[in-house]
Formats: structure tokens, sequence, C-alpha cells
């Protein structure tokens, strides 16, 4: 009989065995795909590569990318002060202050402290752009100041305000940091808008800038804040501070130059996973992969060999990217875990497309979802921590150098790792004979998948959890989507979509068993059996989500609407009520859908549907018990 | 040396096999006849271990199928010839000698002796510019590259011209006479008569039929007697100078003989005709119970 030592080390034994396999086959597969690429080929890749290297590396020497350089033209005398503003501004390029060439060749003329402005959309955004460069200015030469307190008299405290729906508006509890004296001008008060303290001094810039001139510059003195120049409207909105209802109400802090440079990661991406996605649907077409498959390597060992080379090419050209556009360790491990989602998706998608055309239309899919959630979020790094499901964030803010904490990382790049292994431990269950040639439609695939891993009810369980991933990718999709709708909007259709996904989550491994293992079992017991099962394995995997504690998201409107369901309250005391509520709600509505599984797709369907609305109603109480 | 007991495979409602059982000895080859979707190709997968049994098990050198290590004794050629075309005959076998971790000095060596018994040329030729019959070949060594004690051939003649099917089934006599233990489907009746040392027939998911030929030929064959006569009798038919008739037994001979010699002549010689194990296939297909699996 053998003992503990003895399993020890025979488990030892087999996963040396294992990673010997591993080796083996990935140094195969390198040795395939080099081999692949004729010499012309990877000569002219190489060029390609240094070429664009070479055009990274000068916009990065002469001050990395800047779209926006000089764009906007001040004329401005060498002596006045305001030119200096102007040479700071990236955005701004002096010329002379000729007013004959105002509205041609210049979009502000700044005379003896009054703003010229032609008219124009482009010299009222110019006037918007100068206006800030020299509030930056001003904030900078304050600052500078030996004495803060005489520099700042004023220190106001920012504090976000709940919004209120229905247009109705709260007292301004929300205002800037005060910047002291502001002889900007007021002329009319523009558009009144009680929340937008812009912390500059003035509840809103007001003045109409007319095709002359926009109020008057305050006075400057040697050593004293510029004036700013007024502008209409929106005025008051711009700068630090301001609470809004929407992203469409404000302009943000837009990370641009660092977003435009983390983008440069995806497109290695883009191109590896076509000759993985074509290497894994290689070894399916005429049974190529059948001979492996008799051969004594686990269908793991296969795949990990197969998968290493791409996931080392994809490692290797991130750290060269990340060296190139001046990003750290930080960058590297952020794109690691997209890498890995990319090349698991691409590996189910070579599983399940029967051709080659399929496969490309998956991989182009692939692409296009996987980078629309990794870079959209993104362009709120600054503003909101919804931002932090994507990666490309925490990249982002490695490229800013602005640090990020061990919970971001963990709560951005959590879902991309865990959602990998689950994607790659389904494709590895249909890694057989009987999957792997044949021509069975995607859907029905997806299914046998899923049935590759139900060997009892524990299985249900575990299945459950392990979409847990995948609800939370695609909640917190869907919050970054339906952020920008009015809150009256958006809430309601979050707890519809937040129940949708949760429930299909729960339900769907339930219907491929009726069709698989449990296809003898289809009586009422059985059904609500394995739905109690579900539902207590997605519960205790929903727990998981309380890492968005970490991250404030729940300090959001919608992201208290999306997690509170979950046990995920803004108070420890709410949440302990909510802790075990969820469990019987999951274990009720799964067991809806699962009496609906027994039968087919039809019933399966309408009985989501009832599920899918007292989950929605529990998600409503919820959210409007917590308010 | 292979032991398969009951073993079924149903996929989704469709058994494609239906309980079979049959042993094959050290040093044997066994083949498994049947028509086109008689179910033979899923039961040598099953005991190779690249399908998993619906129910029933095998065994392979003492190995259960769904063993891992039982793979390191086994070589298994599949029907179609699957190769990575991009590769080389010989970059294609060190990669399989690589996996089923041979020596290298080894693995060179037993390639190259694969492939000069195989007479495979152009071994440094990619296998997608290269003959149907040489993919079969170097397919054959690759099933021999870690020198296995069973091998399992999925009609290893399928598709070749008759000189190259010649030439492979005397290469699996010379595997028998080396020691190797065969277990072999066909349905070429004549390929299989001419190299088996037993016989599996398997019609519609199940065996019919199993033994030696000659066993199966007397159980379920009908051996026919011509008795050539020296006069003229009734029911034969002129032949030369002499008459023959067709019985099926013994007595039936006595009776011809004595209404030869009744009629003044006599019988001047016997021949039998023993029945093709195609003949007894098709007899055996044709009076078959309705299809177990609910075909039509």
């Amino acid at each position: 009989m053998s003992g503990p030592r003895d399993r020890l080390r025979a488990a030892t034994r087999d996963a040396r065995e294992g990673l010997r396999s591993v080796a083996r086959i990935a140094r195969w597969e390198t040795s395939r795909s080099a081999g692949v690429v004729d010499r012309q080929t990877a000569i002219l890749g190489l060029v390609a590569l240094l070429m664009a290297g070479a055009v990274g590396g000068a916009a990065m020497a002469t001050g990395g990318v800047a779209l926006d350089r000089d764009v906007y033209r001040i004329g401005v005398a060498a002596d006045s002060p305001y030119s200096e503003v102007v040479e700071e501004s990236p955005a701004l390029a002096a010329r002379p202050p000729d007013l004959d060439r105002l509205g041609r060749d210049v979009d502000v003329v700044v005379q003896q402290e009054r703003f010229y402005v032609a008219d124009s959309q482009k010299a009222r955004a110019a006037l918007s752009t100068f206006r800030d460069a020299v509030r930056r200015h001003n904030l900078g030469r304050m600052r500078e100041e030996g004495n803060q307190s005489a520099a700042f008299p004023v220190v106001v405290t920012l504090r976000y305000a709940d919004r209120v729906p229905s247009g109705a508006v709260t007292a301004g509890s929300g205002s800037g940091t005060g910047t002291g004296a502001e002889s900007g001008t007021d002329t009319d008060t523009g558009s009144t808008d009680a929340t937008d303290g812009d912390g500059t001094g003035s509840g809103t810039d007001g003045g109409g800038a007319d095709t002359a001139s926009v109020g008057t510059g305050g006075e400057s003195t040697g050593d004293g804040p510029l004036g700013v120049p007024g502008v209409g409207g929106v005025g008051g909105l711009l700068g630090g501070g301001g609470t809004s209802g929407s992203p469409a109400d404000i302009s943000p802090p837009f990370p641009f130059g660092a977003l435009v440079l983390a983008f440069v990661f995806f497109i290695p991406m883009n191109f590896v996973i076509q000759p993985y996605g074509s290497t894994i649907l290689n070894e399916r077409i005429n049974r190529r992969g059948e001979l492996l498959l008799v051969a004594p390597v686990s269908p793991s060992a296969i795949v990990a060999g197969k998968t290493l080379p791409y996931l080392g090419l994809l490692v290797g050209i991130t750290t060269l990217v990340a060296l190139a556009i001046g990003g750290g360790p930080v960058s590297v491990a952020a794109v690691v875990p997209i890498a890995t989602l990319y090349l698991a998706a691409t590996f189910v998608g070579g599983m399940f497309a029967r051709s080659f055309k399929e496969l490309t239309f998956v991989t182009v899919s692939i692409s296009v979802f996987l980078t629309s959630y990794a870079f959209v979020p993104a362009i709120f790094t600054n503003v909101t921590p919804i931002a932090l499901i994507s990666p490309l964030t925490l990249v982002v803010h490695d490229l800013q150098g602005t640090g990020v904490t061990a919970a971001q990382y963990v709560f951005s790049t959590g879902p991309f790792y865990v959602g990998s292994a689950v994607l790659f431990l389904l494709g590895v269950g249909v890694y057989r004979e009987e999957d792997m040639f044949t021509q069975r439609p995607v859907p029905l695939k997806f299914l046998d998948a899923l049935n590759s891993r139900i060997t009892g009810l524990k299985s249900v369980a575990v299945l459950s959890a392990l979409a847990i991933p995948f609800v939370f990718i695609a909640e917190l999709l869907a919050i970054a989507v339906l952020f920008v709708l009015p809150v009256e909007v958006s809430i309601p259709l979050l707890l519809v979509a937040v129940a949708t996904v949760e429930e299909v989550a729960k339900s769907v491994h339930l219907y491929a068993g009726f069709r698989g293992p449990f296809a003898g079992r289809r009586g009422w017991q059985t059904a609500l059996t394995l739905g109690a099962l579900s539902g207590l394995g997605f519960f205790l995997g929903e727990k998981l989500t309380a890492i968005v504690q970490l991250v404030g998201l729940p300090n959001l409107t919608l992201g208290r609407a999306a997690f509170s369901s979950a046990g995920v309250a803004a108070t420890p005391a709410v949440g302990l009520l909510l802790l075990f509520a969820p469990l019987v709600l999951h274990a009720t509505t799964t067991s809806i859908a699962s009496l609906g599984a027994t039968r087919d797709r039809t019933w399966y369907l309408a009985a989501l549907v009832p599920a899918i609305g007292v989950h929605t109603a529990y998600n409503l109480a919820v959210v409007s018990f917590l308010g | 040396m292979i032991e398969v007991e009951s073993l079924r495979k149903t996929y989704g409602d469709f058994p494609a096999v239906v309980g079979s059982s049959f042993d094959v000895d050290r040093g044997e080859i066994f083949g498994i006849v049947g028509p086109n979707g008689a179910g033979k190709t899923t039961t040598l997968k099953m005991v190779a271990g690249l399908v998993e049994p619906t129910a029933g098990s095998a065994t392979v050198a003492g190995f259960d199928a769904s063993d891992p290590e039982m793979r390191r004794s086994l070589g298994f050629l599949p029907e179609e010839s699957p190769l990575y075309e991009d590769m080389t005959a010989r970059s294609y076998l060190d990669f399989f000698a690589d996996l089923y971790d041979v020596p290298e000095d080894e693995a060179t060596e037993r390639i190259e002796g694969t492939l000069d018994r195989l007479e495979l040329d152009h071994r440094d030729r990619r296998l997608g510019d290269v003959s149907k019959g040489m993919k079969r070949k170097v397919a054959i060594a690759r099933s021999l590259v870690n020198d296995p004690d069973v091998l399992i051939y999925d009609e290893p003649a399928s598709g070749l011209d008759p000189l190259t099917t010649n030439y492979v089934l005397e290469f699996v006599r010379e595997l028998r006479d080396a020691g190797k233990t065969v277990l072999f489907s066909a349905h070429n009746l004549y390929h299989v008569e001419s190299v088996c040392d037993r016989v599996a027939i398997m019609n519609r998911g199940e065996i019919v039929a199993r033994g030696t030929v000659p066993e199966i030929r007397e159980e379920y064959g009908t051996t026919e007697y011509r008795v050539f006569a020296s006069v003229p009798l009734d029911g034969t038919e002129p032949e030369g100078d002499r008459h023959v008739v067709e019985v099926d037994d013994m007595d039936a001979v006595e009776a011809v003989r004595d209404r030869a010699t009744a009629a003044g002549g006599e019988v001047v010689d016997i021949r039998t005709r023993e029945p093709s194990l195609e003949e007894i296939f098709l007899d055996l297909a044709a009076d078959a119970d309705p299809d177990p699996r609910g075909e039509s």
C-alpha cells in the first residue's frame, strides 16, 4: 500500500514527466512555426519592426505622442507675460500679435491684457485651451511661493455630491480647490450649474466671447497671477473639482498620450493569435492530431506545449514595447493577463471552429471584443474607479508615473487570469477524439465542452463558480457601457443585464448536463437538486466579487447597483444582512431555470424569463433598500 | 496480450459497438473484418485508448486501455495517414521518437533501419510533397518508432496500389515473426485471409463470428464437393471427357458414386472447394438479425 511519501513521489514524477512533455511539444511547435516563415519574409518582418521601433523611438525622443502639438495659434508679443504661458503649453503656438491676421493665421490675439478671438469654433477652442494654460501657469507660480498661505488663502475641500435624478440640482456642495484671486471676467453668468464650483473662485466663467474681444484680463503684475480670459457657457465645468451626471457632461482629464502608447501593446497580440489559432485548428483538420492523442502525453500537456511558445513570444514583445514606451514591470504585469486571455479565447475558438473561415471570424471577434473591453474603460483612468476593470488602466497609471496598489492589480487582472484558466480548462475538456474531429455546430460543441466537465453533482456547483469571472467581466462591461446614460435609465437596464447574465451562467451547464450525463434523470427532483447546487456554487464564487470593495466600486451608484445583490454593500452591517439572502435567491431562480432545462431549449428559454424576473425584482429591492 | 471484454460504445443514441469480446495472443495477427460502419474502427480506437468506451474493458500488454502508460507499448496506425505535411519524414519521426522518450541514438538507428526496410526514399522531402504510398510507409515507421509490443493497424492497406498493398501485408507478417502482436482491421477479406492468424467478423456493431479461418469455415461455411464421374448422370455437367456434379456433403458424394456404378461407370475424381471468408461473411451479413443498433 502506498503511503503519502510514495504518492508524493509519484506525483512529483508525473509532474516532471508532464513538464518534459510540455517542453518537447513547445520545442517542436516553435521549430515548426519558425519553419513556416521563409527567410525573405523573416527579413522583411524584421525590417518593418525596426522601422516601427525607429519611428516610435524618435517620437519618444522628441517628447512622445502629442497629436495636439501646436494646434492653436496665439498672437502674443514676446515680451508679454502670456508668451511664457504659450511656450509652456504644447497645444499653443506663438504668433505675432497682429489683429489683421486674426482669423487667418492666428486664432486669438493678446494685446494689452485684452483677448481678441476670431469668429470660429477653432478660435473658441483655442481660447478655452489658452485659458486652461493660464490657469496652470498661475497655479504653478502660486506653488512656487514660499508663503503658501498667502498664495492660497482659501482652501476648499472636494466632496462628491449624490446625483439626483430628474434634473434637480443640488446646491453646490462640491467645489474645486481654490486658486486664490481670480481676476477673470464675469460678464453674464452664462449657464448656471450649481454643482460646478470650479474652484477658480467664480461660479462660472461667464461671458460670451464676441468676435472682437472677450472680457478683460486681470491685473497682471510681474509676479502676480495672470488674468484668465473668460469663456461662455460650459467654462464653469472645466477644470478640476466639478461633479457631473455622466461623462457626456464633462471633459475629463483624458490621458491621451499614455493611452495611445498603451494601445501599442495590442498590435502584436492581434497578430500572434492568428498563427496560434491556426495551429490549434490544424490538429483537427484531417485528424492530424489523432496521433498525439494516442501518444503517452496528456491533452493538457499537448495544449500547454502548443501554447507556451506563443505566450513566451507575447511576453517578450510586451517587455520590449514596455521598454520602448517608458513603461516598467507594472505595464508588463498588467498586459500579460490580457495576452493570456487572448490566447485562451483563441484556443477555445480553434477547438470549436469547423473551418479556417470560421476561425477567422472567431479571432476577429476576440480581437474586437477584448481590445474594446480593455481600451474603453482606460479612457476614464483619471476619473473613476470603473476604469480599473481594464488592466490597460494600470498601464496608463504606470506611464503617467502614478502607482497602482496590489488591490487594484488583483481587481484589474484577476478576471483575466481566472477567465483564461477557465477557458483553457473548457477547451482541454474537448481535446479528445470524440470532439476534436466532429463537425458539430459551435453551440453544440460548447455544450459538449460543458458536459466534459460534468462528472457528478459536485461538478455542477464548481462549474457555476467557474463562470464567475465571465459574469464579472460581463457585468463590469455593462457598467462601463451604461455609465454614459442617465441614472434613471442606466440602473434599471443594469439590473436586468446583471440578472440575465447571472441566470444564464448558472443554468446553461444544467441545460447541457440534461443532454449529457443527466440525460437519464430529467425528473423534477433532479432539476431542483441541481438547481440548488448550482446556486450554491455561484453564491460561494460570488463572494469573491467582494474584491470590488478594495477599489471603491461600490462608491459609485452603478457599482452599488451591480454588486449589492452579491452582498457587497457600502456598509458592513448591510453586507452581513445581504450575505445569505443571495443564496436563497440563486438556489430558487436556478431551480426555475433547471426545471425548464429538463425538457428542451424552448422550455429552458421560457423558464429563464421568470428566473430573470425574480432576480431583477430582488436586485431592485436591494438597491432601493440601500438607497 | 490484448483482452477485450464486452466493449460498448454509444454516440448519443447510436450504439456504434454493441458488446465486443475477444482476445489476442502474443505474437499473433488478429484481424477484424466487416463492412463499412460495422464498428471496426471504433473497436480499435477503444482498444488503443483513443476513445473512451461506454461500457466494458480492454487491456493491452497488461495495462488498462485508459492507462497512459499503455501507450508506450502501443503502436497505432489510423486508417488515414494524417501527417504534418510541413515536416520531413526524418523530422516527423524524430519528433515522435522524442515524444515517446526514445534515446536519440537509439531513435536514429531505429528510424533509419525502418525506413531502409520500408524502402523509403526522399527522407528529407516535406511530407506534403510525397506520394500516398510513401506517406503510408512513414506512418508505419512512426508506429514502430517506440518499438512497441502491440500494434493496432486500422486498414493499413487502404487506398494503396496492389504492389504497395502486398508490401505492407508482407511487412505485417514480418512484424508478427519478430514477436509483435498485431490487431488488424480491414474490409478486404483477401487481405485478412492471407495475413491473419485469427479473425473476428463484425457486423452492425457486434462480432458475429471469431476464430481461425478454418474454424470459421467449418462453423459457418459449407464445403462444396465437386464429383467427377466417367459417365453422364442426372444433374451432371460435361467437363471435357468427364461429368461433374457439385454436392454439399460426403453422403451426397457416396450417392453419386452409387449412381455412377449403377450406370456402368465410376467416380474418377473428387475435389473440395472451401468457402472463402468473403462468402462466409456475405452469408453471415445476409442472415444477420435486424440491426441491434436500431438502424434499418
